[in-house]
């Protein structure tokens, strides 16, 4: 029973192509660990520099938003100690045909949904040179309402990306949606 | 003034400040945890060498395999800090090192490259054996 259980889990995973799955507290810590874990896989499946290069981008960028965002903290009870935060997240690698997918999941508040939404549709909606422009503009702009970094992060897993970027809501309770994202390289 | 030598680690690049020789250089992987506390000391070196330039001449090469999207934002910071030395009349060279086979490290130059009004921007291929 106890084999099986998560040898199930496995072949689901398996099943679907992923070659990294992580569920869980994503810290500073396991993007350096895994992203090391990547570059060596990906070394050794012969992959050139520029795929490499754009699935570990995606990948740090899909870790940073979920490290800065997810809507599912740990609650941090211990006054005394600096502020630690941990958020929840869900990430996974694997193969779609040739390409590789990048595919990240956390909760958000049902609040920000919309303006999620629109922005990223309008990155979606880009060509190259749409999306090297907007670039440009915002990374002198600064960060924008609601945001901690420049908003640059989803402009960059687009720009490495070599299909539209796919993203996906549903409500999980009143108060929260889980948001998935989907790049391919 | 008292040279600026980081050595890089997996997240964050080599720094070589050689202010004697008036050759500055950033080389390698960026995507540090915490950016702000990576690149603040960087500034601050920098803004110190520059006030004391003048009309002198100075050269920064970035020779930069990989940048996250926040180092980029540093990035830029570093490159206003010596275009702005630039229109205070010094000499000012700045260099961008792309891996060819990486052309978004390369469109991504080109983007740093528009911005500079007074420094002069050069952008080249690595060598081969960079990287």
């Amino acid at each position: 029973m106890l084999a099986r259980e998560l040898f199930d889990i496995r072949s689901i995973l398996r099943k679907q192509g992923i070659i990294f799955a992580y569920s869980g507290y994503v810290t500073e810590a396991v993007l350096s660990g895994v992203g090391e874990a990547i570059k060596q896989k990906l070394a050794l499946d012969d992959a050139d520099t520029k795929t490499l290069r754009s699935v570990f981008a995606v990948f740090v960028e899909q870790m940073q938003n979920m490290i800065r965002y997810s809507a599912e903290k740990v609650p941090n009870s211990a006054a005394e100690l600096p502020l630690i935060e941990m958020r929840y997240g869900v990430l996974t690698i694997g193969r779609e045909g040739d390409d590789y997918v990048v595919h990240a999941g956390n909760l958000v508040a049902r609040s920000d949904v919309e303006r999620l939404r629109e922005r990223l549709s309008e990155i979606r909606s880009m060509n190259k040179e749409e999306l090297r422009a907007m670039h440009k503009e915002r990374l002198r702009a600064g960060p924008e309402k609601g945001s901690k970094g420049a908003g640059l992060g989803l402009m960059e897993i687009a720009r490495r990306a070599s299909k539209p970027i796919e993203f996906d809501f549903t409500d999980v309770d009143d108060e929260h949606a889980f948001f998935t994202l989907k790049a391919s390289v | 003034m008292q040279n600026l030598v980081i050595p890089a680690s997996t997240r964050t690049p080599a720094i070589d400040f050689d202010f004697g020789k008036n050759y500055l250089k950033l080389s390698g992987e960026s995507y540090p945890e915490d950016v702000t506390e990576f690149y603040n000391p960087v500034f601050s070196a920098l803004d110190a060498y520059l006030a004391t330039l003048g009309p002198g001449s100075c050269r920064f090469d970035f020779e930069l395999i990989y940048l996250n999207s926040s180092s980029a934002k540093a990035v830029m910071m570093l490159m206003d800090k010596l275009d702005a030395a630039a229109a205070k009349g010094a000499a000012v060279d700045v260099h961008w090192f792309y891996d060819e086979e990486d052309d978004t490290m390369q469109e991504l130059g080109e983007e740093f490259g528009e911005d500079l009004e007074n420094a002069k921007f050069h952008l080249e291929k690595m060598k081969a054996d960079v990287g």
